[in-house]
C-alpha cells in the first residue's frame, strides 16, 4: 500500500501498524482520483484512513487516531451517514449547570442604565428594586442592579461557552455541534447587545435540535426566537412605524444575499413582521401592532404575515443557491464555481430544504476528497482550540488558558460574533499577529502561565473597579473612592461626598461584587496531558518515530523533510539520546517542546 | 520629493536590500527614497493615512464647544465649559481647556473640522455603531472594514505591511479580503513565545515545496509575521524622539517609529482604547483629561513627523462612534448620542470648518443632534482627495459628495 504514496514526507515506513495508519493520513490526496467540482460519490474502494481523517476534521472537530481507525473501517457511506444522521446515537451530555442569577423583576431589562434609573424615578421601582425613600443616592440600589445583571449575564455567557466547548470536545455527534456553530455564525447574535444569556442558551438549543433538519422550520424558529427578536429590534417594528432591521437581515444575510431584492421588498416585508415580539423567553404576536394589509414582496402580493414572507423568500431560486453555497464554503472551501453553486442549490431545493441530504451529498462527494478540498481549510479559532484539545486526548476543556480569552484573542469568541454578518471565514482568520498568537496558544497549554488570574473571578482588567474596591475598604467616601485616578491635571479641587441620585462607578463596582457572589466559578484545571504516555502507547521507540507520530496525530498536511528532521534533531538533543526506551522519566518536557514546535508550524492552521 | 528618510534610521542591511548604495563624492547620500526606488508608483504613493479612533463615544460638544450658543449652556448647566476657559479658535468655537495642541493645529491651518457627522437611523450601542463606522455600512451587514476594502482597491499588488493596526485585537475596520493587516500591540512582545532552545526552529520559516494554496498562503503570512515583527521591533528599538507626546500617546509614537523606519505602510489604524470616552458620570475632569491626551498625542505626532521629514506625507483622521446626548444627565455626565465632529489633520489639509453644525435647538425626540453630514462623505474625501483613489463609490456602493479638504 505504501507504494501508492510516493510523496510521503515520512521517508521510512515503519512496521508498527498504528504508526502505519497514521502515516497514511499524511498522504493528503494528490495521488487520489477524486475530481474537484464533482458532487458524485467517491467509490468505496477509494476509502482510506486519510479520507476518514479528513471527514472527521471537517464534519467534526478532528479525530483521534482511534476514531480515525474506526471510521476508516466503515464504508464511506456508513461513515458519512453516522455523522449526518446522528440523532439516534446516544449522547449523554450534561445540561448546562446554570447559576441562579435571574430574578423575575429583571424582565423586561431596561435598554440602558439611563432608562433603568429614569424608570425608577418615574415609578419608584425598576428591575424589582425600589427607590430608597430618603437620603443620599436614593437610586443607588437600582443602578447597582442594572450593572449586576450586565456582569452576571456576561459571566454566565462565558460559563456557557465553556459548557458548549466541552460538548464539542466529547460529543458522540460532532456534526450536531459543528452545524450549531455554523448557524451561530449565520444567525449571528451577540450577548453584547442581547444581555441575556438565557436567550442565547435557548437559541443554541434550537441550533442543536434543528441545525440539520429542515431550513424552513429552522428559519421560522429563528425568526420567532427571543434572542433574534431582541437582537434585531423586533420590539420597535410596529404597525405604522416599521423597523427594517429584521426584514433586511433576513434577505441580505439569512436567505438570499445582497443584490437579489429591492429596498421596497425590505420595507414591505418589514410590515409583515410587525407585531412580532417576545416576552421574556417567549415569542408573542401583538395583533394590535401587526399590519395585516396587503404587502408586495419579491413580485408577489398578499396579506402576508412573517411566516408567509419567509415562504415567499424560500420560493426564490436564489435562496437555495445562497444557502447551499454558504454551507459548502464553510465545510469545504471558499472558491465555488457558478456551476457548482447551481448544483448545490439544486440538491437543497430538490430535497425541499432538508439540510441533512445536502450535507450527505457534500461529505460523500468526489469534490470533498479532491486535492483542492483536503488540507486546505484554515481552521476557525474555536475549531483550532477544540481540535487541539481533542488531539491531545483531553476529556475536558482546560481552565488555563481561559477558553474565552484565547478564542477572543484569535478572533472568534462564542456568543460574541462581531456583527450581524457573523465571522468572515477563510483567510481573514489569519493576520501576521494572529498567526503568532495561534502558536502562542500552543505554548500556553503546554507551559501554563503561573501568573494566570481567572478572569471570571478577577475584574482587575476592568477599568478602576479594583481601585474603587480598595478605597471603599479604606473608608473613603463614595465621591472620593470613585474619582478617577488623578495624578495628572485636574481643574476641580477635591470635594466632599457629593449629593446625587446614584453613582455609576459605584454601581459598576457593586454590580461586579454581586455577580461574583452568584455566578458559579469556572474550574481552572490545566490541561491533563501526558505526552510521554501518549508517545509510548503509540509504540514509538526512537525520537524519529515519536516526531512522526506527533506530526501525523496533529497535522492534516505533510511537512517538508527539513522541518521534520529539524524537530527530530531537536528532540534527540533535548533527550540526550535518540532512543526513547528508558527516557520516560525525563521525556515530558522535551516532548512538550517538540509539540510546541509542531503546533507553531503554519501548517497547523489547516484541516 | 518630500520624502527624506532619516538615514540613521536605516540599517545597512536595509539600504543594501533597497539597492541604494550609491553615494555622492562628498559622502552625502544621494537623494533616494522608497518611492524613488519604485517610481512606477504615482507621486501620491507616499501618502499615508492614520486613522485614530476615540472609542466609547467622545463628547463632541465638550471637545469643540459652540460657546456663543445659549442652548449649549442651557442644556448643560453643570458640565458646560465656560467661555473664558476655552481654547478659542474663532468667534464661535473653542476647544476644551487642555487642548492646546488642537488649538494650535487649527490656528496654523492644519486642521479641518467636519461638523455634524453621523448617519441615518443611528444606533446607540457602542458595539453596533462602531461596527457601522468600521465597515462604512450603517444598518447593513458587511464582512470587511472600509480601510481593508480601501487597501484592496488601491494596492492590488498586495504590498506587504500595507496596513498596520496597533491594538490588542484586529479592528473590523482593517479587515480585508486580500490584504493581510499587520496587527500588534506591544512591539516588544510582537513575536512568538518559546523557550531559548526552541528559538532557531520557531523562528525558521520553511519554503513550501509542494504544498497546496492554503499552505503557501500561510507560509507567506508566517514569513510576513516574522519579517514584520523584526521590522517593528527594529524600528521601535531604534526610534528615539525628543518630541513630547504627552501622557498617553495613543500609539502614535509607534506609528512615527515605523514611518521613520521607512515602512511601506500607507494605512495606519490606532485607537484610544477600551471605551475610554464612555463618560456617563462626573465627566468634566475625566473628559477634559482624556481629550487633552488625545490632543497632545496628535500635536506631538505632527511635530515628530516634521522632525522625521515626513510631515507632508501624513494625514490623521480622528473619529468616534457617536457623540453624546446634548442635555447633561443627572450624574454630571452625558449619555450616548449621535452626530459628532470629525477632524482631519496634516500639513496638506486646508484648515477650517466643513459641513454644517447640528442645530442645538432642533434635537430629535431623544434629545439628540440631527446629523448633517454622512460620515462616509469624510471617508470619501480622504480616499479621493488625499489617497487619490477616484472610485470611493465602489467601496460604499454609492457616491458621497466630497469636501475640498486637501490642497
Amino acid at each position: 500500500m505504501a507504494s501508492r504514496f510516493p510523496s510521503l514526507p515520512v521517508k521510512k515506513m515503519t512496521n508498527n501498524p498504528r504508526l502505519l495508519i497514521l502515516s497514511l493520513l499524511l498522504a493528503a490526496s494528490p495521488a487520489m482520483a477524486a475530481t474537484a467540482g464533482d458532487l458524485g460519490p467517491i467509490a468505496p474502494e477509494e476509502w482510506n484512513a486519510a479520507h476518514a481523517a479528513h471527514l472527521l476534521e471537517r464534519a467534526g472537530f478532528g479525530g483521534t487516531p482511534e476514531e480515525v481507525a474506526a471510521y476508516a473501517a466503515m464504508t464511506p457511506e456508513a461513515a458519512v451517514k453516522r455523522l449526518v444522521y446522528m440523532k439516534d446515537i446516544p449522547n449523554d451530555l450534561p445540561a448546562f449547570d446554570e447559576s441562579d442569577i435571574h430574578e423575575p423583576g429583571l424582565d423586561p431589562f431596561p435598554v440602558s442604565r439611563p432608562a433603568a434609573t429614569d424608570l425608577a424615578k418615574q415609578t419608584g421601582e425598576s428591575m424589582g428594586v425600589k427607590v430608597k425613600p430618603t437620603g443620599n443616592r436614593r437610586l443607588q440600589p437600582v443602578a447597582n442592579k442594572f450593572f449586576y445583571w450586565l456582569r452576571a449575564s456576561r459571566l454566565e455567557t462565558h460559563r456557557m461557552s465553556y459548557w458548549w466547548a466541552n460538548r464539542m470536545l466529547v460529543t458522540q455527534r460532532p456534526l450536531e455541534e459543528k452545524m450549531a456553530l455554523f448557524w451561530h455564525g449565520h444567525f449571528a447574535n451577540s450577548e453584547e447587545k442581547i444581555r441575556d444569556y438565557r436567550k442565547l442558551y435557548l437559541q443554541l438549543q434550537l441550533f442543536e435540535a434543528k441545525g440539520t433538519g429542515n431550513f424552513r422550520d429552522l428559519m421560522i424558529s429563528v425568526a420567532q426566537d427571543p434572542a433574534m427578536l431582541a437582537y434585531l429590534d423586533a420590539a420597535v417594528n410596529v404597525k405604522g412605524a416599521p423597523n427594517e432591521n429584521f426584514a433586511r437581515e433576513i434577505m441580505e444575510l439569512f436567505t438570499m444575499g445582497v443584490g437579489n431584492y429591492t429596498e421596497t421588498d425590505i420595507r414591505e416585508a418589514a410590515r409583515a413582521f410587525t407585531g412580532w415580539n417576545y416576552k421574556d423567553l417567549t415569542f408573542v404576536v401583538n395583533p394590535d401592532r401587526h399590519d395585516d394589509s396587503v404587502k408586495h414582496v419579491l413580485g408577489q402580493s398578499g396579506q402576508y404575515d412573517g411566516v408567509q414572507v419567509i415562504d415567499v423568500i424560500l420560493a426564490q431560486p436564489v435562496t437555495a443557491d445562497y444557502l447551499a453555497t454558504k454551507i459548502y464554503k464553510y465545510f469545504v472551501r471558499q472558491e465555488v464555481s457558478p456551476e457548482l453553486r447551481k448544483q448545490l442549490g439544486n440538491v437543497l431545493r430538490d430535497n425541499n430544504y432538508e439540510i441533512a441530504p445536502l450535507l450527505q451529498t457534500i461529505f460523500l462527494s468526489q469534490d470533498f476528497y479532491s486535492a483542492q478540498s483536503t488540507g486546505t481549510r484554515i481552521k476557525p479559532p474555536v475549531e483550532l482550540v477544540v481540535s487541539t484539545y481533542r488531539k491531545m486526548g483531553l476529556k475536558e476543556v482546560p481552565g488555563v488558558p481561559d477558553f474565552n480569552d484565547v478564542t477572543e484573542a484569535l478572533g472568534q469568541k462564542l456568543f460574541y460574533p462581531p456583527t450581524v454578518a457573523g465571522w468572515a471565514n477563510g483567510k481573514s482568520w489569519i493576520t501576521p499577529g494572529l498567526l503568532l498568537t495561534r502558536g502562542n496558544f500552543g505554548y500556553d497549554i503546554l507551559f501554563p502561565d503561573i501568573n494566570f488570574l481567572p478572569p471570571d473571578r478577577n475584574p482587575g482588567g476592568d477599568y478602576q473597579i479594583a481601585q474603587v474596591n480598595d478605597k471603599l475598604a479604606q473608608g473613603f467616601d463614595v465621591t472620593s473612592a470613585t474619582k478617577p485616578d488623578a495624578k495628572e491635571l485636574t481643574s476641580m479641587s477635591m470635594q466632599a461626598d457629593r449629593d446625587e441620585e446614584f453613582n455609576t462607578r459605584l454601581a459598576s463596582y457593586r454590580g461586579w461584587q454581586q455577580a461574583l457572589q452568584k455566578v458559579k466559578p469556572i474550574p481552572r484545571d490545566t490541561a491533563q496531558l501526558d505526552l510521554t504516555a501518549m508517545v509510548k502507547q503509540s509504540g514509538a521507540r526512537t525520537t524519529q518515530e515519536a516526531v512522526d507520530y506527533l506530526i501525523s496525530r496533529f497535522l492534516s498536511v505533510p511537512v517538508d523533510a527539513q522541518t521534520r528532521d529539524g524537530i527530530v534533531g531537536f528532540l534527540t538533543k533535548e533527550l540526550g539520546t535518540s532512543d526513547l526506551t528508558g527516557s520516560e522519566t525525563f521525556a515530558e518536557e522535551p516532548l512538550r517542546l517538540a509539540l510546541h514546535l509542531i503546533l507553531s508550524l503554519p501548517e497547523y492552521q489547516l484541516g | 520629493m518630500k520624502t527624506t528618510p532619516n538615514l540613521k534610521s536605516w540599517s545597512r542591511r536595509e539600504i543594501l536590500r533597497a539597492g541604494l548604495a550609491g553615494m555622492c563624492a562628498g559622502g552625502m547620500p544621494m537623494v533616494f527614497s522608497r518611492a524613488a526606488a519604485a517610481t512606477a508608483d504615482a507621486a501620491n504613493g507616499n501618502r499615508i493615512l492614520v486613522v485614530m479612533e476615540l472609542s466609547g463615544g467622545n463628547d463632541g460638544l465638550n471637545t469643540l464647544v459652540p460657546y456663543t450658543d445659549d442652548a449649549y449652556y442651557r442644556l448643560r448647566p453643570h458640565i458646560g465649559i465656560k467661555a473664558d476657559k476655552l481654547r478659542k479658535i474663532d468667534d464661535r468655537f473653542g476647544f476644551s481647556p487642555g487642548m492646546t495642541g488642537f488649538q494650535k493645529l487649527y490656528k496654523d491651518g492644519k486642521m479641518a473640522v467636519v461638523h455634524g457627522c453621523g448617519y441615518a437611523q443611528p444606533s446607540f450601542s457602542h458595539f453596533t455603531s462602531m461596527a457601522y463606522w468600521h465597515t462604512g455600512a450603517p444598518n447593513s451587514g458587511e464582512e470587511y472594514g472600509w480601510v481593508g476594502r480601501l487597501a484592496d482597491a488601491i494596492d492590488p499588488k498586495l504590498t506587504p505591511n500595507f496596513i498596520i493596526n496597533i491594538d490588542e485585537t484586529q479592528s473590523l475596520a482593517v479587515r480585508a479580503k486580500d490584504h493581510v493587516p499587520v496587527v500588534f500591540d506591544d512591539p516588544n512582545t510582537f513575536g512568538r513565545k518559546g523557550l531559548y532552545q526552541t528559538r532557531p526552529l520557531l523562528d525558521h520559516v520553511g519554503e513550501p515545496v509542494e504544498g497546496n494554496a492554503s499552505q503557501r498562503y500561510l507560509t507567506d503570512i508566517a514569513k510576513s509575521a516574522r519579517e514584520a515583527s523584526v521590522l517593528v521591533k527594529d524600528a521601535w528599538t531604534k526610534y528615539k524622539t525628543p518630541v513630547d507626546y504627552g501622557i498617553y500617546g495613543v500609539d502614535l509614537p509607534k506609528v512615527a517609529s515605523l514611518i521613520a523606519a521607512g515602512m511601506p505602510t500607507r494605512l495606519y489604524y490606532v485607537a484610544y482604547r477600551h471605551n475610554a470616552f464612555d463618560t456617563h458620570v462626573a465627566q468634566q475632569d475625566q473628559h477634559q483629561r482624556l481629550i487633552s491626551y488625545a490632543s497632545d498625542a496628535v500635536a506631538g505626532f505632527m511635530a515628530d513627523l516634521e522632525r522625521i521629514g515626513r510631515a507632508d506625507d501624513v494625514v490623521v483622521m480622528v473619529f468616534s462612534e457617536f457623540g453624546r446626548r446634548v442635555p447633561e444627565n443627572t450624574s454630571l455626565g452625558t449619555d450616548h448620542g449621535t452626530a459628532n465632529h470629525m477632524y482631519l489633520i496634516g500639513k496638506n489639509v486646508r484648515g477650517g470648518h466643513y459641513g454644517t453644525p447640528s442645530d442645538l435647538t432642533r434635537l430629535d425626540e431623544g434629545d439628540n443632534l440631527v446629523y448633517t453630514t454622512d460620515f462616509r462623505r469624510v471617508y470619501a474625501s480622504v480616499i479621493e482627495g488625499w489617497l487619490k483613489y477616484g472610485q470611493s463609490d465602489k467601496l460604499f456602493s454609492q457616491r458621497f459628495e466630497t469636501f475640498p479638504v486637501f490642497a
